[in-house]
């Protein structure tokens, strides 16, 4: 008999590991898959073991993850590191791949925590060679130390600043910022201002960062728009207007940032439901107030249950963990209540935060739904605006029939890279609401998965057998 | 609203059915319940396979193979439709003895469209094969199309000649009221003259409405396609012994079938896939291509298809009731069928009587299996 685990966490990043500490001390079978060597997530991604030498260059926010890695290390939940979840099913299953082979496994719960993705930015030209996201240029600095010289950075958002500026203390030569934040978001901005004075320190961080960038020196153009990339083969440049005037920047290497939204592969391939949220314009699984989805025994929590940064990710992750302890039979309802005060509280004001960064930052409406018919789409399967109107013309409605006509979003990202836009487009062209319209239909794998270790399947199971007769009720201790 | 036919089911049979009614001038109203090829015909592998047919099916087959020929130009339309051959694949003398007795029953039959191949000319054929491949059988004019589109072809030449499609219909009740047949359904009411079952995995629901029995079974079979791979296969395969399909498309990707079922819910429109299964029939690919080891797979999916018990479909008028008509359960081959079996559904309805035979797959069959 194939003995089950009570949790199983997908990814380690703050919801993640918050998420392992809390239930494995209150005595749940925990185990934790993440796709990386070390835990941490993309906000702590190395933290505790940096390529870097001048590694306070990458800012206080960065590491201040070391304690919490540190914890997620010294707790009792069983991890597997470098294991990538490809199918998770809401009969309990999940099915990961390392090391050139296939295991399976139970749980009786499940959290998904495998955070977010970049909004897609398809814009003339995005799909060049030469053009990467800011969050790969933020990847590549903190797994490798690697970074890139005389680079155009373009967007807008809290991300695309810290990059710039951990680059600027590097002493790496940035070419230029290119900040699309309308002026018109400031004004817009200001009326949940007050709300997330609460939060004060994270907001005054913020704004610190392009004090910082500007005090270097560098050229920072606001407001711009009219974006495009220049380049036949690879990209060349970047053409844009700011203010009055307009610009065309030679460079072969821009990193494009608009944002953050929830990396949905998983909630979406589990036929979770999820609904359109206005403030953040992304698909966001729905879910009560403990993280709990449309599936009995699957629970979401960090940035995929939608954005909330990693402290509010972290919190998240505890209350997530508590609520299935409690179903579980392993902590009594008032426990759970009691022990969740503190970050039910904290996460109330990260929320208000939230709302003036996300109305601060809202990215350009002709950067998410792309104008040109030659702009990309799909870039695995390189369909264009114009094939994209032809097929919805001749009867195409909804992201599904769209896919089958096009092959848009049939490549190997599954749909992530144009999901998002062609839920929007397909919007504007109905004269509908993007809840009418829904999102792709996804299928297992969530990533390319090699035939051999595919084929060489096993499973496993919690070392220590089950005996839900010996579980006692006890009190998370922290 | 009032048409000549009313066809339930959006699938290839219900579209192909839809066009050549249109086409003899009938008024026609298709009925779905989802959106236009959502199921098994939007989904399935693609196989456009004469090779192996039920003897039953071999002169509808060849029919339909004839009408794939030029199905683009007749519909105006890109059905993906390559001609590539199929090629089964012998790997022991059981396998050679298993194509030494179809083909002398396909001889005595009069058919001669499946030829024997050694293995010098199945390497000639397949260079990538494995050794222990030692000969095959193939049909020349086997190909495959792409699902989705050839569906849609079918309907939007069916719109074309004045056909309505109705999407996300339910049909929930069916009755006669005087020469007519009444359909109510979550899209409103119907009337039509005459009333064809084309509800492929749900078309029993709809066969007992008409006042009919069908002994359908329904059931999810299992595809997985790889990421682009080099050409290394022109002709659609499949095993002698069994469940391997396999072929590449034009633009790279190797598409693994093979009949392998997965858990279907036809209530919810939901599939589970039987991720074990589906590795061992994976790997089995490798054994006959071993370039397949370096394969990675990109979706995996099930349909819901209708089976029936001796395997081939239902077609023809109703057993109990005047000017009704079923095409369904074709047990994960009829996609290839599609043209036909609209063709000949039109000249049932129009003319009485259709050009080939379609006696063998009258839902009668059924009633005479007394305990």
């Amino acid at each position: 008999m194939i003995n089950s685990y009570d949790i199983a966490i997908i990814g380690a990043g703050p919801a993640g590991m918050s998420a392992a500490i809390t239930a494995s001390e209150a005595g749940a079978k925990v185990i934790v898959l993440d796709d990386k060597k070390f835990a941490g997530g993309q906000i702590y991604r190395n933290v505790c073991n940096s390529p870097i030498e001048q590694v306070n260059a990458l800012g206080p926010d960065y590491l201040k993850g070391r304690s919490l890695v540190e914890r997620f290390g010294q707790c009792s939940a069983e991890k597997i590191s470098s294991a990538s979840v490809w199918h998770v099913s809401n009969s309990g299953e999940v099915l990961f791949s390392k090391e050139q082979s296939t295991t399976k496994l139970t749980a009786r719960e499940i959290i998904v925590s495998c955070g977010a993705m970049e909004r897609p930015f398809p814009i003339s030209g995005w799909h060049l060679p030469g053009v990467m996201s800011a969050g790969s240029a933020q990847v590549m600095l903190k797994s490798d130390g690697v970074v890139q010289d005389d680079a155009v950075f373009v967007g807008t958002g809290p991300l695309l600043y810290l990059i710039v500026a951990q680059y600027l203390r590097l002493g790496v030569r940035v070419k230029a910022l290119v900040d699309t934040t309308p002026k018109t978001n400031y004004l817009d901005s200001f009326s949940s201002l007050p709300g997330a004075l609460n939060e004060y320190p994270t907001l005054i961080k913020g704004l610190g960062l392009l004090k910082e960038i500007q005090k270097s020196g560098i050229p920072v153009y606001k407001y711009a728009q009219d974006l495009a990339i220049t380049g036949e083969t690879s990209a060349n440049g970047v053409k844009f207007q700011s203010g009055k005037q307009s610009y065309n920047l030679s460079c072969d290497h821009i990193f494009l940032h608009q944002g953050v939204i929830p990396n949905l592969n998983m909630t979406r391939s589990l036929s979770l439901d999820h609904h359109w949220s206005e403030q953040q314009l992304c698909w966001t699984p729905t879910l009560d107030s403990w993280g709990q989805s449309s599936a009995t025994n699957i629970s979401v929590a960090g940035d995929c249950s939608g954005i909330i940064g990693a402290e509010g990710a972290e919190h998240m992750g505890r209350l997530v963990a508590l609520n299935q302890l409690s179903k579980l039979g392993i902590i009594a309802t008032d426990i759970r209540d009691t022990q969740a005060l503190t970050s039910q509280h904290r996460l109330l004001r990260f929320n208000r935060l939230r709302r003036f960064i996300d109305r601060l930052y809202r990215p350009k409406e002709d950067h998410r739904i792309p104008t040109q018919d030659t702009t990309v789409v799909c870039r695995c399967e390189e369909v264009d605006l114009a094939t994209l109107r032809q097929e919805f013309e001749r009867g195409a409605q909804g992201p599904n029939e769209l896919k089958m006509m096009s092959r848009c979003g049939m490549g190997p990202c599954q749909g992530r890279q144009c999901g998002h836009t062609v839920s929007e487009l397909l919007a504007l062209w109905r004269g509908e609401a993007v809840k009418e319209v829904g999102y792709y239909r996804l299928r297992s794998p969530m990533r390319l998965l090699n035939l051999t270790e595919f084929s060489d399947f096993s499973h496993i199971e919690p070392t220590r057998a089950t005996d839900t007769s010996q579980v006692q009720i006890q009190e998370v201790t922290r | 609203m009032n048409a000549d036919a009313l066809i339930i089911g959006g699938g290839i049979h219900g579209c192909s059915a839809a066009y050549y009614l249109s086409k003899l001038g009938f008024k026609v109203t298709v009925l779905e319940k989802d959106w236009v090829s959502r199921h098994a015909s939007g989904v399935n592998a693609g196989g456009v396979r004469l090779l192996g047919r039920h003897p039953a099916e071999v002169a509808l087959s060849k029919a339909s193979m004839e009408l794939w020929a030029n199905l683009d130009e007749e519909l105006d339309a890109n059905t993906g439709f390559l001609s590539r051959s199929h090629i089964n694949i012998a790997i022991d003398e059981a396998d050679i003895e298993t194509m030494n007795q179809r083909q002398a029953e396909m001889h005595s039959l009069g058919y001669f469209h499946e030829k024997l191949i050694d293995q010098k000319e199945l390497r000639e054929r397949l260079p990538a094969i494995a050794p222990h491949c030692i000969g095959g059988v193939v049909s020349e004019v086997d190909g495959y199309a792409i699902p989705y589109q050839s569906t849609n072809a079918f309907r939007h030449a069916a719109v074309r000649l004045g056909a309505k499609f109705i999407e996300g219909s339910v049909v929930h009740n069916v009755r006669k009221v005087g020469e007519n047949w009444l359909i109510e359904s979550s899209q409103g009411q119907f009337e039509a003259e005459h009333l064809v079952n084309c509800a492929g995995a749900w078309a029993d629901k709809v066969a007992i409405m008409i006042g009919d029995n069908a002994p359908l079974s329904f059931s999810a079979p299992m595809l997985a396609i790889t990421s682009r791979m080099p050409q290394f296969i022109s002709p659609v395969v499949g095993a002698v012994n069994g469940v391997l399909s396999f072929k590449q498309f034009e633009n790279g990707t190797v598409l693994i079938g093979g009949g392998l079922k997965g858990f279907a819910d036809r209530d919810k429109n939901q599939t589970r896939l039987d991720y074990k299964k589906m590795a061992a029939n994976a790997y089995h690919a490798a054994d006959f291509f071993p370039i397949m080891k370096t394969a990675s797979i990109n979706r995996m999916w099930a349909g819901i298809e209708a089976y029936m018990p001796d395997k081939i479909p239902v077609i023809g008028k109703s057993l109990n009731a005047d000017k009704a008509y079923h095409a369904f359960g074709f047990s994960a081959h009829g996609f290839q069928m599609g043209p036909i079996i609209g063709k000949m559904m039109a000249e049932l309805i129009v003319n009485g009587s259709p050009s080939l035979s379609l006696d063998a797959f009258n839902i009668s069959r059924f009633e005479a299996n007394k305990v």
